[in-house]
């Protein structure tokens, strides 16, 4: 089959420092709209891929919370050509990991092979997302033990935690439900719920295809050509469609649930990926409590005081803003002191008292430990795919230190002023004494 | 390029096609007993640094268990140079974190860092290790935090608390019968007198395996190493707590009460650890069973006994040729609404018998040391992984240089050898059964 690139490869390399140095990442886009991002390292014989797509939980119909994560299950499960007896028995073969699994934004479906192995597994990854089986019997299944495993879940503090977050957050929104669902939502979807959603959003037009591993582009493209150029069309809804979120605050649930320690989480909306103030919102989230040890609410709350085991932060940077979070788990009878803390902690950051030592630590946590994020190919497919589908910069993990390296004390205490006012946050109590 | 992954390719092509690179582990040891580790990998200009020691949960004397974590706590609170917090600072700045592991076989330090830190690394680590600030103050804030950390693995968690309760069940003299994090009536009676104790007689140089995986020269790390860890002072080792287990007089049973939402069941077995030379074709026909029986997708528990008799909603089983001793095999199910414990026991032993008087299929036994083997190879691309291999390996007794050989192991194991190994080690009268029941409120 002769190829027809849309756009040629186009390879960035920045300058870098020796020790930061990263491989560039290479594009091309197949003429059925797929895009396709390659990192090469031939120092192991394998390859890593990741597809993304925009029909993660986003794009679950109302009230069917959890048809993405069942897609997922069901196309990696069987195909139309191989029952899922003879298909886990091919995969086995030849040792090749094929996966699939639903976030808010995207399903992805991945692989990991041998390089040896890499055309049956190039073989099965096209048959999975080609010719999907829709067994109804496996569908009976399948839906059975997911609804027994979201019961099972809710034996977890930080599930349940999770779910009263994301209905107090988001509400009717499309991230108003966690990606594996409820027992309520997972009871009410049908085959045909999966079928749809599949037909509607399953599509080469806008999806990424992430590359890490021993191969180069020229000889990755024919491949991929030969396999997916039958694959046409594109998704009745894009990342672009997800409307922006309302925000709310002041807002409080408690869930009650038999455990000595109660969990606290803070919770109010974040940046979005595309968030011009990005880096200097991902800066100020490490220094508040996502850095670990270092962090504020880590040194407040756990080095001075003992109060708990773990305090950190984070923020989904999704296609719109998503959580913002802020979670602990201490003995119920020290749950008030250690909100109390937190909060201390968040007004007096929104008051900008943040030091330029803070900063130069929290920059330089970072930067070191930049290069334990791409210690294996299938944690760099994880960022390639994201940089894909979310349309950043080609050398945004070649420039990732730099840009980290160029937030400044203002930026990051106008971003602490936007996000950290004690006031603007939700809250979420999990435990049996509540009071 | 690599060594390593020359031999493991090489073992892939017994089984297919496969060509391949070279280099390979360099060792050396001090007069102190400090060992050194090296894999050079020039892939990216980073180097995994990892110190393992030779002390875990099962060193602990009975009443104290829970010490040898409690240092994965007190190790981040400075030395005789550093000053409380600067250690946690310096290694911050160099990108790293509260990296560390405990078991019951062993602890671990470790950073990631660009290669020209690596020194710098080690002379902080030779340092905290050697003159730990072990002030009383320190110790109550963590042993608190310690606390907590138990109340959310464990005392918050259904089937946490019954894992625990059953390998407490399982074994009599064993220290797998405790758990690493301790129990909490042993927490609350720790004194810094213990934990000072503990430290002055297991943190000495024999006991310290240096491994360091990446862009770094071989040469230079001797003399790094000669420098800080090889310079401590040599202190006595005392051999490791390692009993003999007694034989199990016939099956135990046991019941874990607690708020949860679902049932679980879940069995346990003493079986043989891998002692090379000794059972190489025993241990890795045992690992080769548990993982067809609980490994990648064709896993026989879950076709079987979830799929096609609907006994659970998911069902896995573990075993640990690494680990010191003995180990405790495990299998378990989780039962949705409708599926009986019972059930799901009998389902189990059936498919135990089954294994133990049928051959498993020649095509299925080839996918399963496959997948053994490519997991290996995946894993080559992590320097995390590949030095935490070395280190474990050193650790338990085995040595690193028995990496490959293990998996030589698995490439011989014939489908007689499995039903053998099934029949005499995973029996019913050897083993103990538990069930987490949902507590009905009255």
């Amino acid at each position: 089959m002769k190829l027809r690139l849309i756009s040629m490869i186009t390879a960035l390399f920045f300058a870098m420092p020796a020790a930061q140095a990263v491989p560039p990442i290479q594009q091309a886009t197949l003429p059925n709209g797929l895009s396709v991002l390659l990192m090469e390292a031939h120092n192991v014989p394998m390859l890593s891929m990741t597809l993304v797509i925009p029909a993660g939980s986003a794009f679950d119909a109302k009230g069917k919370g959890g048809t993405a994560t069942m897609l997922a299950g069901m196309l990696a499960d069987h195909t139309a050509r191989h029952d899922h007896i003879s298909w886990a028995d091919m995969l086995d073969q030849d040792a090749i990991q094929l996966g699939a699994g639903a976030g808010q934004d995207t399903l992805s479906i991945s692989l990991t092979v041998l390089k040896d192995a890499l055309t049956p597994g190039l073989d099965a990854f096209s048959e999975l997302l080609k010719q999907p089986g829709w067994n109804k019997k496996r569908f009976a299944i399948m839906k059975q033990d997911t609804l027994a495993a979201a019961q099972k879940e809710k034996e977890e503090p930080g599930v349940q935690a999770a779910q009263a977050a994301v209905e107090l957050l988001f509400g009717d929104h499309p991230y108003g439900h966690r990606p594996s669902g409820t027992m309520e939502s997972l009871a009410t979807i049908s085959l045909n719920d999966v079928k749809s959603l599949f037909a509607r959003q399953v599509k080469p037009s806008g999806a990424v295809l992430a590359v890490s591993g021993d191969i180069t582009l020229a000889e990755l493209l024919p491949l991929l050509e030969a396999r997916l150029a039958d694959w046409q069309g594109k998704p009745a809804q894009m990342l672009t469609d997800i409307p922006q979120p309302t925000a709310l605050a002041g807002l409080s649930k408690d869930v009650h649930m038999p455990t000595s320690q109660t969990m606290v989480q803070l919770n109010r909306l974040g940046a979005a990926r595309s968030d011009a103030a990005f880096f200097p919102v991902f800066v100020l989230n490490h220094m508040l409590g996502g850095g670990g040890f270092g962090s504020r609410l880590m040194e407040e709350v756990r080095e001075k005081r003992g109060l708990v085991y773990g305090v950190y932060s984070y923020f989904s940077p999704l296609a719109v803003a998503g959580p913002f979070v802020i979670s602990l788990q201490t003995r119920a009878d020290q749950a008030t002191q250690a909100e109390d803390v937190v909060r201390t902690v968040l007004a007096e950051m929104a008051a900008g008292k943040i030091s330029k030592d803070q900063l130069k630590a929290s920059k330089e946590n970072l930067i070191g430990s930049f290069a334990q994020r791409l210690d294996s190919n299938r944690e760099r497919v994880e960022l390639i795919s994201m940089i894909g589908i979310y349309g950043l910069p080609l050398d945004y993990l070649s420039s990732w230190t730099q840009h980290v390296e160029a937030v400044s004390l203002d930026e990051v205490t106008a971003e602490a002023a936007r996000f950290l006012k004690p006031e603007s946050w939700n809250r979420i109590r999990v435990g049996s004494k509540l009071d | 390029m690599l060594f390593r992954l020359t031999t493991l390719l090489m073992l892939l092509s017994s089984l297919s096609v496969f060509s391949a690179h070279a280099g390979q582990l360099q060792q050396a040891e001090f007069k102190n007993g400090v060992k050194l580790i090296v894999e050079e990998d020039h892939s990216a200009p980073v180097a995994m640094v990892q110190i393992w020691l030779k002390v875990g949960g099962r060193d602990e004397l009975p009443g104290k268990t829970g010490l040898a974590h409690v240092f994965e706590h007190m190790m981040f609170k400075g030395s005789k140079k550093l000053g409380p917090g600067e250690y946690s600072k310096r290694i911050s700045a160099m990108g790293g974190n509260d990296n560390a592991f405990t078991s019951n076989d062993y602890t671990a330090y470790f950073e990631t860092v660009p290669s020209h830190r690596v020194s710098e690394v080690l002379g902080m680590e030779a340092e905290r290790f050697a003159n730990l600030r072990l002030r009383d103050e320190d110790f109550q804030k963590e042993i608190k935090v310690i606390m907590e950390e138990r109340r959310m693995r464990t005392e918050d968690d259904p089937n946490s608390r019954m894992f625990e309760e059953l390998s407490a069940a399982s074994l009599r003299l064993h220290p797998y019968r405790n758990p690493v994090i301790g129990w909490m009536q042993d927490l609350e009676k720790l004194s810094i007198e213990d934990v000072k104790a503990f430290y002055n007689k297991h943190y000495v140089p024999g006991n310290a395996i240096v491994v360091v995986v990446g862009d770094v020269d071989f040469a230079e790390m001797e003399k790094t190493v000669a420098k800080t860890f090889g310079r401590l002072k040599a202190k006595p080792v005392s051999p490791r707590f390692n009993p003999v287990e007694p034989e199990p007089f016939g099956p135990k049973r046991i019941m874990v009460e607690v708020p949860a939402q679902l049932p679980m069941l879940a069995v346990t077995v003493p079986v043989p650890v891998w002692k090379p030379g000794e059972n190489d074709r025993e241990a890795a026909a045992l690992a080769l069973a548990t993982h067809i029986m609980a490994g990648g997708r064709s896993a026989r528990l879950s076709r079987e006994i979830v799929d096609a008799q609907r006994k659970a909603f998911a069902a896995s089983a573990g075993y640990d040729a690494t680990a010191m001793g003995l180990d405790l095999w495990y299998a378990y199910g989780l039962l949705g609404p409708g599926q009986k414990p019972e059930a799901f026991e009998k389902a189990l032993w059936a498919l135990i018998d089954d294994m133990a008087s049928n051959p498993v299929g020649e095509k299925q036994l080839k996918a399963a040391k496959r997948n053994i083997i490519a997991a290996n190879v995946f894993a080559q691309d992590s320097l995390y992984l590949r030095a935490k291999e070395i280190g474990h390996m050193e650790v338990v007794g085995l040595g690193a240089n028995n990496r490959d050989n293990w998996l030589e192991q698995i490439g011989k194991v014939e489908p007689a050898d499995i039903q053998k190994a099934v029949k005499r080690w995973l029996k019913q009268e050897r083993s103990t059964t538990g069930l987490l029941k949902p507590e009905v409120k009255s």
